[in-house]
C-alpha cells in the first residue's frame, strides 16, 4: 500500500498551536497551562502525555483519597458494600447475615431503608390512582414529630457498633482507637430528639462517638437527620467511614456516585491529561450503562481502573481482550447468559425440563444464545457498521463466546470460561474456520478483528472526530489507519501519526470542534482554576445538560460530533451552568477571581490589546479571556461582556435557572444523599462580583462553546 | 372453541363496529360534544347530525392535511418493551390463562372492551375514553425487525427503519419535514414546533427540522425566572446573534426565540383545567408540560415524551403490583392529559408505542421476557376510537412468533404513518418511512 499524500496545509502557528493541542489533548487548559507546556516546548510535553507512568499525579491522588471504596477489588467491593440481591437473599433466608457488626448495622439500615421506600412507593402509586395530591407522609415528613425508638433495638445495635468500632479504627489509625472507648449507650441518648436538636447533639461528639452514634441511628431517624445535616456532621470522619454512613440508605448509590465523581475528579485534576482523555475517549467506545442492572455500578470502579485506563495508551488488542473478558462488559451485553444450544449445559437443562417441566429455577436458566455482545463487537468495538459482517457472521460469533462468563454474578464477580456452555464444533467467522478450541476460539477471533483492515480504519475515524473535527480528512484517516496496521494496534502509534499530521494543525481544524457538555463543564472548571472539593454538583451538572456519565443506555455512546450536542434546550443551561459556576454558586467547587487576577505572570498576553487609554473593566476584562479563552474573543462577544459587568445581580438569578438542589435530570444525580460530605459553600459572598459575571459571559459565549 | 373460531377467522377488524352508537356517543346526534365544532379549518360543523359520518370523516381528514391547522401530534414511548398481554387482555384466549398461571388477569378482573379482550383494571381511567370514542387500540403491533434488544428495538422504533442503524434522523422529524410548512409569523417555523420533554432530543425527533428539548419549563430561561428577560440573557443574545459561528449562531437564535415565547407565555403562572390532576412523577410532570405549552398556543406540532419501567423480568404481577402501578401512572397521566386540553383536544392525535412485547408465557420468576409484538393506543378528538384494529393472530402454541411471542401483524408503521399522513399532513409516506411501502390503502382508518 502507498502511503497516502501529505496534503500542504495552511497550519496555525505559534501560540495558537500550544491552545489547540491543549484544548484536544486535555480537557481545556488551566490557567497557568498554556505558558508552562510552551515553556516545556510543545512535541515534549505531547511525547511525555504519551507516557502517563512518568508525570507525577500526587494533587489528584490526595483528592482520589476521598474515595477508597474505588480502589477495592471487585469482590472486596461487593463483599464490603452488600448490593439489593445480597440484602433480599438475606431477607429471605437464603443468606447468613454479615458476622462483621458493622456491616450488619449496614445490612440492617439497608433492609429497613428499602421497607420505608416500598411504603413511599405504595403510598405515591395509591395517590396517584386515587389522582390525589400526596398527603405528607407520617414516617418521611420533615416536620414530623419522630417516631418513638425501639429501645430494644437500638441497644444490640449500638453494642454491635461498638464492637465494629475496633475494626474500623485500627483502620483508622492508633490514635483513634482510644476514642472508641466511649460508652456506646451515650450517643444513643439523643436519638428520639427532634433533628435539629439531635444534629447539635450529635456535632458536639468526637468523631469517633459521633461516628457510632450516626450508625446506630434508625433509618427513620437518618433519614429525617439528613437535612439539617452540614459537614460539621463528618468532620473528622475518615473516608472509610463516610463511606459507609453513605452507603447507609444502598450501597449501589454510593458505588455508583464515587465512580461518577472520582473519574470527574481525574479529568479535572488529573496531570496526565491525555490519558484522561483517552479513558474518557474509550470508555465511550467500551460503553456500558450504570443501570443496565442493580450490579453493574458495582463494576464500573474496575473497568475504569483494570480494563479501561491502563489500556487507553497501549494496544487495542489488549484492550479488546480486557473488555471481553471484563464483568461490565459481560453483564452490560448479556454474554454472560449466552448458552451454546448445543453445549453440555444445554443438553442438561433439556434433560432436567423433561424431569420437572416447571420447575421455577429451570424455566430461567438460559439455554440459548445471546446474539447481544457478537453483534456490538464486531458493529461498534471493531469492524464498524459497514465493515463486512453478516448476521450470519453475528450468529458464529455469538456461538464462539459461549462460555465466556462470570462465577457468581453478584458476589465475588469474576470473568470465567466455562466449558460447559461452551457451544461445541468449527465456526466460521468472516469466511475463516475457527476450529473448536474452548476459550482459544474467542481469542483468535478478537485477534483477527483487533487486526482487520476495517477495525484500523474505524478506529482511526472515531479518533480522529474526537481529536481532529466532525468531518477528519480522509488523507489524515489513512495515514493514522496504515499507522495502526503496522503497530499491530500500538495507540501510541496512532496518535502520534495524528499528531505529526499537517491536518492535525490545519487552519480548518483549529476551533472546529463544538465541545459536548462533559467537555465544557470540565473545560469550564478547569480554564477558572476552581477548587473541587466535592464533585456531586458537577454530577448533577451533567444529568442537566444531558450527558450523564455512565449514563448512556445504548451500546453506541454518545456522539462526538456537535449534532446531539447544539440544541436549544441545551445552550440555555450551558448558559446559566457557566454564571452558576464564575459566581461560586456550585456547591463543593469554590472559584477565586481575586486571586486569579492577581497572578500575572503565569498567564500568557493574548494579542488583542485594549489601547492607550488603560479602563480598568476592559483591563480586567482583557485578562480574563487571557485566563479563560487564552486568546481574544469577537468584538461583539468583548463588548456585551464589558456593558454587562456593571449588573451584577444577574448570577443570583441564574442560580434559580440552575437549581442543584434537587436533581432535576433523570441520571444518578437525584439518588444523591445531600449533606454527608462536606460541601465549602456555596459561599455567595463574593470579592468580585464584576469579574464573576464577565467570566460568566465569557464562559457562556459562543467562543467558549468550542476547542 | 371460542378460542379457535377467534385465531383462525381472519378479521382485519375484529373490534366491535360502533356503527350508530358510535354517534350517539360521540355526540354527533345532537348531544352535547366539542366534536360539533371544528375549529380554524374552512368548516364550521354546527348541527352536523344530518351529515352522514363517512362524509363527515372525509371532509376531516382533507381538513386536516390542509396545512398546519393547529393539528398536534403526541407520542409517547413507553420503554422497556411493555406487556401487552397484560395491558389489553385477551381473555377469551385459554391459552393466556394456561401460559400465564399466576400473572394472568382474571376475567371477572378485567374492563371488558367487546367480549374478547378487556383492559387491565388499572386502565379504568381509559374505560370511558374508549367508550365515548376517543381511544382506539391496535393490538399485535409491532417491528419487522425480530431483535429482542432493547437499544436496537427503541432504535429502530425511533428511526423508523428497523433493521437499519445508519438512519441519522427520527420519523417524527422527518414526518414534519415532509408536511406542509407551518404557517407561523412570517412564515418562520415556531421555536417550540418539535419538542421533547427531557434534557436531550430522542431519537425519534432528530433530524433536520429544529426540535427543543426541555425537562423544565421554568427552568427554561437565562438568568432569571420572571416575565421579563434577564439583563444577561439579552447580553448572551447579543453575542449569539452576532456571532460568526454558522451553527451556534443559528442555534442561539432558535434558543433566544423560544425563551421570549416562552416567558410571553408566563409558565410559572399555570394551572391545568379544573378538576384535572397529573399523577406525580416525571411522566405527569412531562404531559402536563405539553399540555402548558400546546395551550400557550407556540405553535407546538409535535411532541414528545417517555416512561420507562416496563421492563418486567420479575414479579410484574397481575391485577396489582409492579405492572398495574405503572399502568395506573401512564392511564392516569394520559386521561389527565386528555382532561386539561378540554376542547383543544380536538386537533390532538395521541399515540403511544413500546419497542416490543413480551413473551406469551410467564418466566421463572414471576414475569415476562422479551417478546415480539404488542399493543399501541391512538386517542384522538378524530380518532375513531371504541375499536380494537389489526388482525389478531391467536395464541395457541402454533400462532406463537418462535413459538414464545405474540406475532407481529401490523407494523407499527402503518399505525404512525396514518398517524403522521393525517394529523401532519405527511403526504410523502415513503420519506417518512422509507422502503416501509405504508400507503394510505394500508392504512388501518383509525383517523
Amino acid at each position: 500500500m502507498k502511503p497516502a499524500p501529505v496534503v500542504k496545509l495552511q497550519e496555525i502557528q505559534g501560540q495558537q498551536r500550544v491552545l489547540h493541542a491543549l484544548n484536544r489533548l486535555m480537557f481545556g487548559p488551566r490557567p497557568s497551562d498554556v505558558a508552562a507546556v510552551q515553556a516545556m516546548g510543545l512535541d515534549k510535553w505531547f511525547e511525555q502525555q504519551l507516557s502517563p507512568a512518568t508525570i507525577s499525579d500526587s494533587v489528584l491522588e490526595a483528592k482520589l483519597a476521598e474515595y477508597p471504596a474505588m480502589n477495592l477489588p471487585l469482590a472486596e467491593l461487593q463483599r464490603k458494600f452488600p448490593g439489593p440481591q445480597m440484602i433480599r437473599a438475606i431477607v429471605d433466608g437464603k443468606a447468613p447475615m454479615p458476622t462483621d457488626p458493622l456491616m450488619r448495622a449496614m445490612v440492617e439500615d439497608q433492609k429497613e431503608f428499602y421497607k420505608l421506600q416500598q411504603k413511599a412507593l405504595a403510598a405515591r402509586t395509591a395517590n396517584a390512582a386515587e389522582g390525589m395530591t400526596p398527603a405528607s407522609d407520617g414516617e418521611m415528613g420533615m416536620g414530623q414529630p419522630p417516631a418513638p425508638v425501639a429501645t430494644a433495638k437500638v441497644r444490640t445495635k449500638a453494642q454491635q457498633i461498638a464492637d465494629g468500632m475496633k475494626a474500623l479504627d485500627a483502620e483508622a489509625g492508633p490514635e483513634k482507637a482510644t476514642e472508641a472507648a466511649a460508652d456506646p449507650m451515650a450517643p444513643v441518648a439523643g436519638a428520639g430528639a427532634p433533628p435539629r436538636e439531635l444534629g447539635t447533639k450529635l456535632t458536639a461528639m468526637e468523631p469517633a462517638d459521633r461516628f457510632r452514634a450516626i450508625m446506630a441511628l434508625s433509618p427513620n431517624e437518618l433519614q429525617r437527620l439528613r437535612p439539617a445535616a452540614g459537614p460539621a456532621l463528618t468532620a473528622g470522619f475518615t473516608p472509610e467511614q463516610k463511606e459507609i454512613l453513605i452507603a447507609l440508605p444502598g450501597s449501589v448509590r454510593m458505588i455508583a456516585l464515587e465512580a461518577m465523581e472520582s473519574r470527574l475528579m481525574r479529568d479535572i485534576y488529573s496531570e496526565r491529561q491525555l490519558e484522561a482523555v483517552m479513558t474518557d475517549f474509550w470508555l465511550n467506545h467500551f460503553n456500558v450503562y450504570v443501570r443496565k442492572n442493580q450490579n453493574e455500578a458495582y463494576l464500573l470502579p474496575s473497568f475504569e481502573r483494570e480494563t479501561i485506563r491502563p489500556n487507553a495508551l497501549g494496544n487495542f488488542e489488549t484492550l479488546l481482550v480486557a473488555t471481553a473478558k471484563s464483568p461490565a462488559m459481560l453483564e452490560y451485553l448479556d454474554n454472560f447468559r449466552s448458552v451454546g444450544p448445543d453445549s453440555a449445559q444445554a443438553a442438561r437443562i433439556k434433560r432436567a425440563k423433561e424431569f420437572a417441566p416447571n420447575a421455577k429455577l429451570l424455566q430461567q436458566a438460559s439455554a440459548g444464545l445471546n446474539e447481544n455482545y457478537g453483534r456490538e463487537l464486531m458493529e461498534l468495538h471493531t469492524l464498524g457498521v459497514n465493515g463486512g459482517y453478516s448476521q450470519a457472521d453475528v450468529t458464529q460469533v455469538a456461538k464462539v463466546f459461549t462460555g465466556w462468563g462470570l462465577d457468581k454474578p453478584f458476589q465475588g464477580t469474576n470473568y470465567v470460561f466455562d466449558e460447559r456452555r461452551h457451544e461445541p464444533g468449527t465456526k466460521t467467522v468472516l469466511g475463516k474456520a475457527i476450529k473448536e478450541n474452548g476459550e482459544k476460539e474467542g481469542l483468535e477471533v478478537l485477534h483477527m478483528l483487533a487486526t482487520s483492515p476495517a477495525t484500523a480504519h474505524f478506529i482511526s475515524t472515531k479518533l480522529a472526530v474526537r481529536f481532529v473535527s466532525d468531518t477528519p480528512p480522509a488523507a489524515l484517516v489513512d495515514r493514522m489507519a496504515e499507522s495502526f496496521l503496522k503497530s499491530n494496534g500500538d495507540l501510541k502509534s496512532v496518535l502520534r501519526t495524528m499528531y505529526h499530521s499537517p491536518e492535525f494543525w490545519s487552519t480548518e481544524a483549529y476551533r472546529a470542534k463544538v465541545k459536548t457538555p462533559e467537555e465544557f463543564v470540565i473545560s469550564a472548571v478547569r480554564a477558572s482554576g476552581a477548587t473541587v472539593n466535592n464533585p456531586q454538583s458537577l454530577v448533577q451538572s451533567l444529568d442537566k445538560l444531558g450527558m450523564p456519565l455512565y449514563g448512556m443506555q445504548t451500546p453506541n455512546g454518545y456522539s462526538w460530533t456537535q449534532d446531539g450536542w447544539v440544541s436549544t434546550g441545551a445552550l440555555v443551561s450551558r448558559m446559566n451552568f457557566a454564571l452558576v459556576l464564575t459566581s461560586d454558586r456550585i456547591p463543593g467547587v469554590q472559584v477565586d477571581w481575586t486571586r486569579l487576577l492577581d497572578e500575572k505572570p503565569k498567564v500568557l498576553p493574548v494579542s488583542y490589546s485594549p489601547g492607550p487609554t488603560v479602563d480598568p473593566v476592559a483591563a480586567k476584562e482583557k485578562r480574563l479571556e487571557e485566563i479563560l479563552l487564552g486568546q481574544a474573543v469577537s468584538e461583539r462577544t468583548r463588548a456585551t461582556v464589558i456593558g454587562q459587568s456593571t449588573d451584577t445581580t444577574v448570577t443570583e438569578q441564574a442560580m434559580t435557572q440552575f437549581d442543584l438542589g434537587n436533581g432535576g435530570g433523570k441520571g444518578q444525580g437525584r439518588y444523591i444523599p445531600r449533606g454527608l460530605r462536606p460541601m465549602n459553600g456555596p459561599n455567595g459572598a463574593l470579592e468580585d462580583a464584576q469579574a464573576a459575571v464577565m467570566a460568566g459571559l465569557l464562559l457562556g459565549s459562543p467562543e467558549f462553546q468550542r476547542r | 372453541m371460542n378460542t379457535m373460531r377467534q385465531a383462525l377467522v381472519d378479521t382485519s377488524d375484529w373490534g366491535c363496529d360502533m356503527g350508530g352508537r358510535d354517534l350517539a356517543r360521540r355526540g354527533l346526534n345532537g348531544g352535547p360534544s366539542r366534536r360539533a365544532f371544528l375549529k380554524g379549518g374552512a368548516l364550521v360543523l354546527v348541527g352536523t347530525s344530518v351529515i352522514p359520518s363517512f362524509l363527515l370523516r372525509s371532509v376531516m381528514a382533507e381538513a386536516t392535511t390542509a396545512a398546519a391547522n393547529g393539528k398536534r401530534l403526541v407520542v409517547l414511548f413507553q420503554r422497556g418493551a411493555a406487556d401487552g398481554l397484560n395491558i389489553v387482555v385477551p381473555y377469551q384466549e385459554k391459552n393466556y390463562y394456561s401460559m400465564r398461571p399466576s400473572i394472568a388477569i382474571k376475567q371477572q378482573d378485567v374492563l371488558d372492551l367487546n367480549g374478547f379482550f378487556g383492559l387491565h383494571p388499572s386502565l379504568a381511567s381509559f374505560k370511558p375514553l374508549y367508550d365515548q370514542g376517543y381511544l382506539a387500540i391496535v393490538h399485535a403491533a409491532g417491528s419487522t425487525d425480530s431483535s429482542r434488544s432493547h437499544f436496537d428495538a427503541q432504535d429502530y422504533m425511533e428511526s423508523g427503519t428497523p433493521g437499519i442503524k445508519s438512519t441519522q434522523d427520527g420519523w417524527l422529524n422527518r414526518a414534519l419535514l415532509n408536511g406542509p410548512a407551518p404557517d407561523g409569523p412570517g412564515g418562520k417555523p415556531s421555536a417550540f414546533r418539535a419538542v421533547a420533554l427531557g434534557t436531550q432530543v430522542p431519537r425519534t425527533l432528530q433530524g433536520k427540522v429544529p426540535a427543543i428539548a426541555v425537562s423544565n419549563l421554568a427552568d427554561f430561561s437565562v438568568g432569571g425566572k420572571g416575565p421579563q428577560t434577564s439583563s444577561i440573557s439579552n447580553a448572551f443574545q447579543a453575542m449569539y446573534d452576532e456571532s460568526s459561528d454558522a451553527v451556534l449562531h443559528g442555534t442561539g437564535q432558535e434558543t433566544f426565540e423560544a425563551v421570549k415565547m416562552l416567558k410571553a407565555a408566563d409558565p410559572a403562572k399555570y394551572t391545568p383545567a379544573a378538576g384535572v390532576t397529573y399523577p406525580n412523577g416525571s411522566f405527569g410532570n412531562s404531559l402536563k408540560q405539553i399540555a402548558q405549552l400546546m395551550k400557550a398556543n407556540l405553535g407546538v406540532e409535535a411532541a414528545f415524551s417517555d416512561i420507562g419501567g416496563w421492563d418486567t423480568h420479575q414479579n410484574q404481577g397481575a391485577a396489582t403490583g409492579q405492572l398495574a402501578n405503572r399502568l395506573t401512572e401512564f392511564a392516569n397521566g394520559i386521561s389527565a392529559f386528555w382532561k386539561d386540553m378540554g376542547d383543544e383536544s380536538e386537533n390532538i392525535t395521541l399515540v403511544t408505542m413500546s419497542e416490543f412485547g413480551r413473551t406469551a408465557r410467564q418466566n421463572g420468576t414471576g414475569g415476562t421476557d422479551h417478546g415480539h409484538a404488542n399493543v399501541m393506543f391512538v386517542l384522538g378528538g378524530q380518532v375513531k376510537g371504541g375499536k380494537i384494529y389489526g388482525k389478531w393472530p391467536g395464541l395457541d402454541n402454533s400462532q406463537l412468533n418462535e413459538g414464545r411471542d405474540l406475532a407481529v401483524t401490523t407494523d407499527f408503521r402503518r399505525v404512525l404513518g396514518e398517524a403522521a399522513y393525517k394529523t401532519l399532513g405527511a403526504k410523502n409516506l415513503e420519506a417518512v418511512f422509507p422502503g416501509a411501502r405504508v400507503s394510505p390503502s394500508e392504512f388501518l382508518d383509525f383517523v
